[in-house]
């Protein structure tokens, strides 16, 4: 079964690190960040493209990883959650998420900071239902969604004036 | 997930003979966002996937002309609800764009897949009926058009072979002052797939076009002429009247768990009410 | 950002969930591990015939595929309230998903091939899934007679029954009544969709195991492998790494000795990950049919409450029949009701076993108690929140005869709850308002100890069994922890879930662990106080007894020294640390109905006001106000997060969540395409969360235990709402758009 599989070599710039690593076709992004890459902030849950526990930002918009193969981002460039904060430093939205409580069990969050990290690179002063139909895509059981809101509206207001 | 080949094309012509090999073993992969799920699920187990993204000729865009509005197979939705000309001239297509999927999803799904697939509630569909698109596909013999009223068979069936590939979807730019709309109906306010879909058009001739999915085998058009749909001033009872008519071909399936085929058929009424009043406005609009 | 108790610093392990750092039980790194997939069938109730895993063990990478010959026999069962559950299906599935067997294999792809290629014959059988077909008589057994010798109930379907009731018998006849209201409602099976899949990995450890899960009582999980496997309790150490969510989803044992038992066989570890999809199969609230008759004055007070719950269970107990006997018993609610009688049934299902899940049991009685004593009001013609204030408990009532009275100002929080909704302002047109109360008996029973360490720094570890699932355990123990030692917040560290470390804690369920663990917490700060104090005494040559030690402060006459400086002075050259035991019990009560008497009760008031599309059927939530009576809100914030979730998790199952099952009994909407909970788009236009600090709880400082109680009472007060905006009454949840098409299309 496993001569059966097609692997075939990628080159993906990861958080500003070019990799080159071989996978197999049938992986997709999330499995191949998780498994092969040890990136294991991206979350596995409804991997049907429902949930967002898995997004990336791939080429500047956001995917879910579950419903990419890997070898589709060969020459890509992705920023995962693990890129998001430098040195141990929180970037500006990662602090309000802590400050405004947009974090409960955490295990969403990841995927909710990308979203919200690439909606104020792509609108950095919001509306409230820019932001409702932005994050729309990650799915948080805890129901954190109020302060979630209120962290990345805050972190466009820190930014903007 | 079930292991497959991947083949990553870099010519049309590969691409092609690709599929003219492989025939209905092969699957054509643009964004993903359907097929990975079936690849997942076992509902689609193709021997080979063959990915179309390096292909020049399908290179995602939206390119115009005088009258003429072409958007690559490849585009996606992100892309096509943002376009200036696609919001100004074909705004039930940039409404239904907007609607697929979350934020993740739109910026992976293609137009090209969202017809291809051939769900009945695909919203893209509705509004490239009442647009009056035409499907520009490529095939063994060269390429072909087919106009979108000719494309959708049934459920997961149009009118491409399985060696040919859709290239993109010509918008003829109205000569004429239009108002459009699209309306769909859903079990909750986020994403999630339509119980019903509905697009309309009115012209400044008088002519109303109804497109609506969801509720049979395939979207359907249907152009009214007489004007009274699109008289802003003809009275309920009169337009409750046509749209009986326009909505008799509709059959929504038994046994779907989204909605039961008598809301369908009451929600088609109230959106085609709705969506008619809607485009009048827009038609009024300067 | 105030760190102190009352105050709202940033979450204790915020850190690592913003960044991806937290480590869940599915991220932590086994290169090692083989990789378990489950076979399942394609229907809910078969019997086996024969399992054939020739082909799977010829897939490249596969270990083996662990069938029932592998087990012991017996086959070891387990479960919390009943031994019932085996470890893989014997001779007969009984739910969709059931694992048959499970494959090991080196590589992911390997394991799904194989389970794909396990040859399970089977022959389908007829499957209950409905309470009506569970019911009828000559039903097909979910468990046969003998796992209940002597159970004249054995040759039913019905597990238990649950009688509760005070006032004589008479009171309840109808003619004791100025009105009856007699109606029967409806609550589906919904499921808790944390966002983190359970996950469970094991590995021999010596002569012992190590077991890593996603579980939230750690030491439940301890005792039943202890048990299984015949190992002392020392030998098996159960790792719970903070559950991604879990919502009682994840409090008890599910495939965890079936994972354990493949890693003994296999000699090295093994982790099971689920998919979504494969823990709808594993967990869900029970179903319930609810008929409620209520007797009325015509003043609104009441005569009487008479409850039938029958709430449809899955195949194995579980903790179901706990959650039955434990929801349905304040089934009356919140109020004074001379006459009460409750009959709740739990009744086995060919369906996914129903567990925990917030609320435990109360959302489905409330839901038709509540909307009877609207219906009621709508007959009498008195406004609801009237009728209901009329009939509420004062503090000191003994609202459940032999139950702890009531133990809050809950008048406060309806008023507040009134107020901030504007009832009795003018409305909108197509718009309605709807109120309604919920109540929830707290723990009945508890034992949690803990252990705090004062370094000689003055730093702080504390170790607790609690597990942090998101309600922010961590972060309300730390503080408490921070408050009494004098320590800043960042200089305490909480263990938790490692049962080889940290000391035994009963569980962490029914909005415990503030109250008992905290109080544990607490105590063993008092005993490190104790211990400066004496260190005090002698360091400044005065009695022990003119010493004071509170809330981070040495007291020495008029002197005020901060706790490091008596510490560091105190221990000496030598350093070392002081050490505090806590421990905190609420004791059985074998005479009561549930074993013991509530630790407090969770009230919460939950206001509505919507607005109706009578076209579509549609409901937009305007403004959802919810009050919750919390005693003391040692973090405020986390209060309102709690709050909040708790409510969008009740519009979940009020507007949208619901299974769909098959004849089959197969779930027609696994995962999450079909099965719709909240976005951010699905939220009131306005969530309003507030709350009542009275501090009149048995918790540290007045705290009461909180974070299910706003989830209660939301299907009732939108379902009030919608009534108030049209007149239809529906009494099926979820109030999907369809629904309230129909009954305004059907209405008289």
């Amino acid at each position: 079964m496993n001569d059966d599989v097609q692997r075939l070599p990628i080159s993906v710039t990861v958080n500003g690190d070019e990799r080159v690593l071989e996978v197999a076709v049938h992986h997709t992004l999330l499995d191949v960040l998780r498994d092969d890459l040890a990136l294991t902030g991206s979350k596995e849950c409804c991997l049907v493209g429902e949930c967002g526990a898995c997004t990336v930002i791939l080429d500047g918009r956001t995917v879910d990883a579950c419903l990419v193969l890997a070898v589709e981002a060969d020459g890509t460039s992705l920023t995962t959650i693990e890129g998001l904060a430098s040195e141990g430093r929180l970037s500006p939205l990662q602090a309000a998420f802590l400050d405004h409580g947009g974090v409960q069990c955490g295990f969403c969050i990841p995927g909710q900071v990308v979203s919200a990290h690439a909606l104020l690179q792509d609108n950095p002063h919001p509306t409230r239902a820019d932001v409702d139909e932005g994050i729309a895509g990650n799915l948080c059981r805890c129901g954190c969604y109020e302060q979630i809101t209120e962290a990345i509206l805050r972190t466009a207001e820190a930014s903007g004036r | 997930m079930r292991a497959f080949s991947y083949e990553r094309p870099e010519t049309l012509a590969d691409a092609l003979a690709l599929l003219a090999a492989n025939g209905r073993d092969a699957r054509p992969l643009v964004g993903g966002t359907d097929l990975i799920i079936r690849l997942r699920d076992g509902t689609a187990r193709p021997r080979i996937v063959v990915d179309l993204k390096r292909i020049p000729e399908l290179r995602p865009g939206i390119e115009t002309t005088t009258d003429l509005l072409t958007i690559g197979a490849t585009t996606a939705m992100t892309d096509i609800a943002a376009h200036a000309l696609v919001r100004q001239r074909f705004l039930a297509l940039a409404e239904a764009a907007a609607v697929v999927g979350s934020v993740q999803i739109r910026n992976r799904a293609s137009l090209g897949g969202n017809i291809c697939n051939a769900s009945p509630a695909a919203d893209t569909a509705t509004p490239l009926l009442i647009y009056e698109a035409v499907v520009i596909v490529a095939g063994p013999g060269g390429t072909r058009r087919i106009p979108i009223r000719d494309f959708f068979i049934r459920s997961g069936e149009t009118a491409l072979r399985p060696e040919d590939l859709a290239l993109s979807i010509e918008l003829p730019i109205p000569g004429h002052r239009t108002g459009s709309v699209h309306l769909r109906r859903t079990r909750r306010r986020g994403h999630d797939l339509a119980s019903v879909t509905m697009s309309c058009l009115v012209d400044d001739r008088g002519i109303t076009r109804l497109a609506f999915g969801s509720v049979g085998p395939r979207p359907i058009l249907v152009e009214e002429t007489t004007g009274v749909l699109a008289d802003p001033g003809a009275t309920d009872g009169a337009k409750a009247a046509l749209l009986e008519t326009i909505f008799s071909s509709a059959t929504p399936s038994q046994g779907s768990m989204r909605a039961s085929p008598e809301y369908r058929l009451a929600m088609l009424r109230v959106l085609g009410r709705r969506a008619v009043a809607i485009a009048i406005d827009r038609l009024a609009q300067p | 950002m105030n760190d102190r108790v009352g105050g709202s610093p940033r979450r204790v392990g915020g850190y690592g969930r913003v960044t991806g750092e937290q480590e869940y039980v599915a991220d932590i790194a086994a290169p090692d591990a083989l990789h378990v997939k489950l076979v399942t069938l394609d229907c809910a109730r078969a019997r086996i015939v024969s399992i054939d895993t020739t082909d799977a063990e010829r897939i490249p990478g596969v270990k083996f595929v662990m069938t029932p010959a592998y087990l012991p026999t017996p086959i070891p069962r387990f479960g919390p309230q009943f031994e019932d559950r085996p470890i893989l299906a014997v001779g007969e599935t009984r739910y969709h998903g059931e694992p048959v067997a499970a494959v090991a294999a080196e590589t992911k792809d390997a394991a799904e091939s194989a389970a794909r290629l396990v040859k399970v014959e089977y022959e389908a059988l007829p499957a209950v899934v409905t309470l009506a077909a569970a019911l009828v008589d000559g039903a097909p057994l979910v468990q046969g007679p003998e796992v209940r010798p002597g159970d004249p109930l054995s040759t039913t379907n019905v597990l238990r029954e649950h009688r509760v009731g005070w006032g004589e018998p008479e009171a309840l006849e109808a003619d004791k009544a100025d009105l009856v209201i007699e109606n029967v409602y409806d609550f589906p099976m919904v499921t808790q969709f944390a966002i983190e899949p359970h996950a469970f990995m094991a590995a021999p450890d010596g002569d012992g195991i190590v077991v890593w899960s996603t579980i939230q009582h750690p030491n439940w999980l301890q005792r039943v492998l202890s048990r299984i496997l015949g190992l002392p309790l020392s030998k098996v150490r159960v790792l719970s790494p903070d559950p991604g969510g879990a919502f009682g989803g994840k409090q008890h044992a599910k495939y965890e000795p079936l994972v354990a038992m493949m890693a003994l066989r296999a000699g090295r570890p093994v982790r099971l990950v689920l998919t979504l999809e494969e823990t709808f199969q594993a967990v869900r609230r029970a179903a319930a049919t609810i008929r409620v008759r209520t007797g009325f004055h015509s003043d609104g007070t009441f005569v009487f409450q008479d409850i039938a719950a029958d709430y449809l269970i899955g195949a194995y107990a579980d903790i179901a029949d706990r959650v039955v006997g434990k929801g349905s018993y304040p089934g009356c609610g919140s109020y004074r009701v001379p006459a009460a009688r409750i009959l709740a049934r739990s009744v086995l299902s060919h369906t996914t076993p129903s567990t925990a899940f917030r609320g435990f049991g109360a959302p489905q009685v409330n839901w038709a108690v509540e909307s009877n004593i609207d219906a009621g009001a709508v007959a009498l013609g008195i406004d609801p929140l009237e009728l209901r204030l009329r009939n509420l408990a004062r503090r000191g009532d003994p609202f459940i005869p032999f139950d702890t009275p009531a133990d809050g100002d809950w008048e406060q929080a309806a008023r507040r709850a009134a107020e901030l909704i504007g009832w009795g302002t003018p409305l909108m047109p197509g718009r309605g308002r709807g109120i309604a109360f919920g109540i929830k008996s707290g723990p009945t029973t508890g034992l949690s100890y803990s252990t705090v360490r004062l370094l000689a720094d003055g730093s702080v570890v504390v170790y607790a069994g609690t597990s942090d699932m998101g309600q922010g355990a961590r972060t309300v123990l730390a503080q408490i922890a921070a408050d009494e030692l004098g320590a800043p917040l960042e200089w305490v560290t909480v263990v938790m879930g490692d049962t080889a470390v940290v000391p035994y804690d009963q569980q962490t369920s029914a909005s415990r662990s503030t109250v008992l663990m905290g109080n544990s917490v607490l105590h063993a700060c008092r005993e490190i106080q104790a211990r400066l104090q004496s260190m005090a005494a002698r360091l400044y040559g005065v009695e022990e007894s003119t010493i004071v030690v509170e809330r981070g402060i040495v007291r020495v006459a008029d002197l005020e020294v901060p706790i490091p400086d008596v510490l560091v002075r105190g221990l000496g050259r030598l350093g070392g640390e002081l050490i505090g035991i806590g421990e905190m019990r609420k004791e059985a009560d074998p005479e009561h109905p549930l074993g013991g008497s509530a630790a407090f009760f969770e009230f919460n008031c939950t206001a509505i006001e919507a607005e109706v599309d009578r076209e579509t059927g549609d409901i937009a939530v305007i403004r959802h106000v919810t009050v919750s009576d919390v005693g003391k809100a040692l973090n405020p914030l986390q209060v309102r997060m709690q709050d909040d979730g708790a409510a969008i998790m009740g519009l979940g199952h009020t507007l949208m969540e619901h299974y769909i099952y098959d004849d089959a009994g197969r779930i027609r909407n696994l995962g999450a395409i079909d099965y719709r909970i909240p976005t951010s788009m699905d939220l009131p236009l306005e969530l309003v969360s507030d709350m009542i600090e009275n501090e009149d709880g048995p918790g540290p400082y007045g705290s009461k235990g909180m974070s299910e109680g706003a989830l209660i009472p939301v299907a009732a007060a939108v379902a009030a709402a919608v009534r108030d905006a049209t007149g239809v009454v529906i009494r099926d949840l979820p109030l999907t758009p369809e629904r309230v098409w129909a009954a305004l299309r059907d209405r008289p």
